[in-house]
């Protein structure tokens, strides 16, 4: 059986705060609310939660500042609750070291998922699995890491080499967003230019050979402005 | 006619405008000297041509210099080149020559009459502009009146439901029954969530400047738009029957995502919930020379013919229905007017044989 998570929630509106707390409550977590920066930060030292659901509109410290801090001295999953319409910050938050973030406003289904997600990956080196599974599949989709092989419906797919390295990437991150300038960084190392432009057309190709509406796709996901998810491996 | 004068010398000429009407008149001057003495070496019985030269030069003069100085100036010197350096005694000023006072006279009108027309020109140059900046400042009052027009209605309807909703429960706790209270809280959810989508209408509007009505466009990949679009209205309409068709170019073009996303989220809603489409709603997108058409195409219930003119101005009612009879067709529309004119699209509406069509173009260059 799943130990019991602890959650760390940071949050200043109250009406959000309790739902959160009564919803992640009835699903067995273990929940702990801070209405302002500074509690949430002496907080976090504290109890050492698991995960920290973190409110960037904060009344006495600046979100951003929070995840830099914690991230001077933790490597505790945190998922940024942000308000619609601003990518530039959610992308910030994430190349600051945030794991995830979510929109408000969300649903509950939505946020139990990314927070499963969040520390399945958080959890991975703790309880000392491999990093990654060798197999990532997803509907039709398999990829295995070790033989090179990427195929859909049992049918082979042909990647470059890019290709190759790009879903690589996303499938052994699955579940999270990464952002332009992470995977660029990766990629093509840290020398390139900001223009993800040559990222994005990588992605459309993939995208014509991995999903059968471009359109639609079941796989690989935008996030505009911000970066790609890449659908959650099946178990 | 008459205010022309007063603004002309009002107009303060500024130093690099009296060089540059000093450079064209002297550059006219050499230059119908020249020509002048072509005509005076090659056809010398002809004297009049070089009259009719400076006379043309002189309506050149004054028609690419500001003002009426340089013309009369020109003519003076027309005057006197003619007399100095074509007339008989040559090189020699004479005027008592018959005729000579009239030759002045008329080089003189001209060049006023010309120099009039062209600060005329400019005048009206700059009425026009001023009159383009009226409407589009009109323009802009409309938008935002019908907006504020549409908003209030719709966001009343959905409140007037949670508040109604919200005091029937705590006015009647004990003696409604579990089923009445779930339908209650149903309706409450149902609501808020509008509520929400037309919020989220209202904020992508502030995403466009006040003053410009422009907006921050970077170049989007147009798949990835509208693969996000439909996640996002997935979110609401979970079990939208849709029918995507992308070209099979990789295609970018500017724009601000996040309203694009809005638009379209916009039409497939209305598609929906107003058409009552039978059949999966079609979004087509389709590359043309220098734009990319979106259509959005249902199979529900059309719309009446005399909404199809002012679907898009944000009236939320026509004579013929109630104004509540649906929530919020104004609002959404007039908003993916407001946004598709800030990209320099253009949006329609039309009717075809089994429902109706939304088609919006975007320009693939700024």
């Amino acid at each position: 059986m799943n130990p019991k998570y602890s959650v760390l929630l940071i949050e200043d509106e109250e009406s959000i705060r309790s739902f959160i707390s009564t919803t992640l409550k009835s699903q067995g977590y273990k929940i702990t609310t801070a209405a302002c920066g500074q509690e949430g930060l002496h907080l976090c030292a504290s109890l050492c939660p698991d995960i920290i659901l973190l409110d960037l509109g904060l009344p006495d410290i600046d979100g951003m500042t929070i995840i830099a801090k914690l991230r001077e001295w933790s490597s505790t999953p945190i998922i940024v609750i942000s308000a619609r319409s601003h990518e530039q910050e959610k992308a910030k938050a994430l190349d600051l070291g945030a794991d995830d973030y979510i929109t408000k406003p969300f649903g509950t289904v939505e946020l139990l998922a990314r927070i499963r997600t969040s520390l399945r990956h958080g959890n991975q080196f703790a309880v000392g699995n491999t990093p990654y599974a060798p197999i990532y599949r997803h509907k039709e989709l398999m990829i295995d890491y070790d033989k090179h092989l990427v195929t859909l419906a049992g049918e082979m797919i042909h990647l470059t080499q890019i290709e190759y390295k790009l879903i690589t990437l996303l499938a052994q991150n699955s579940g999270k967003v990464l952002t332009y300038s992470y995977i660029m960084e990766k990629i093509w190392g840290p020398y390139i230019d900001n223009n993800n432009q040559i990222l994005r057309v990588n992605m459309a190709n993939i995208r014509r050979k991995i999903e059968k509406n471009p359109a639609t796709p079941e796989h690989v996901f935008t996030e505009i402005g911000i970066g790609y998810r890449m659908a959650e491996c099946e178990q | 006619m008459k205010t022309l004068p007063k603004k002309f010398f009002k107009r303060k000429s500024k130093p690099q405008d009296v060089a540059k009407n000093i450079l064209i008149t002297s550059c006219f001057t050499i230059l119908a000297t020249i020509v002048a003495f072509w005509f005076f070496y090659t056809v010398p019985e002809q004297s009049a041509n070089i009259v009719l030269v400076y006379i043309t030069t002189l309506v050149l003069v004054s028609r690419f210099t500001t003002g009426y100085i340089y013309g009369i100036t020109f003519s003076l010197i027309g005057v006197i080149c003619v007399n100095y350096l074509f007339t008989y005694p040559y090189f020699n000023l004479n005027f008592t020559l018959t005729g000579y006072p009239i030759t002045f006279l008329f080089m003189l009108i001209i060049s006023i009459t010309i120099s009039t027309m062209t600060s005329q020109i400019i005048e009206q140059n700059e009425i026009i502009l001023e009159r383009e900046k009226l409407l589009m400042e009109a323009e802009k009052e409309k938008m935002r009146a019908n907006l504020l027009r549409s908003v209030s209605h719709d966001l009343r309807t959905p409140l007037t439901g949670i508040i109604g909703n919200t005091s029937t429960y705590i006015d009647n706790a004990e003696t409604l029954s579990e089923h009445e209270k779930t339908d209650i809280v149903k309706q409450i959810n149902d609501d808020s969530n509008w509520l929400l989508h037309m919020v989220e209408n209202l904020l992508s509007v502030t995403r466009i400047e006040e003053t410009s009505m422009k907006i921050a466009t970077s170049m989007e990949s147009v798949e990835e738009v509208i693969a996000e679009a439909i996640m996002r209205l997935r979110k609401r309409i979970p079990d939208v029957a849709l029918n995507v068709q992308v070209p099979e170019t990789f295609l970018m073009i500017p724009m601000d995502a996040m309203l694009i996303e809005q638009v379209i989220i916009n039409l497939v809603e209305n598609a929906v919930d107003h058409a009552k489409s039978t059949l999966p709603i079609d979004l087509t997108v389709i590359e043309h020379q220098d734009s990319v058409a979106f259509h959005v195409k249902d199979y529900g219930i059309g719309i009446a013919p005399e909404r199809l003119s002012s679907i898009f101005d944000g009236s939320p009612y026509t004579p013929q229905t109630p104004s509540d009879i649906h929530k919020g067709m104004g609002i959404g529309l007039s908003i993916c007017k407001t946004i598709i004119t800030a990209h320099n699209g253009s949006i329609t509406a039309a009717n075809h044989e089994n429902g109706c069509l939304f088609t919006f173009i975007l320009p693939k260059e700024n």
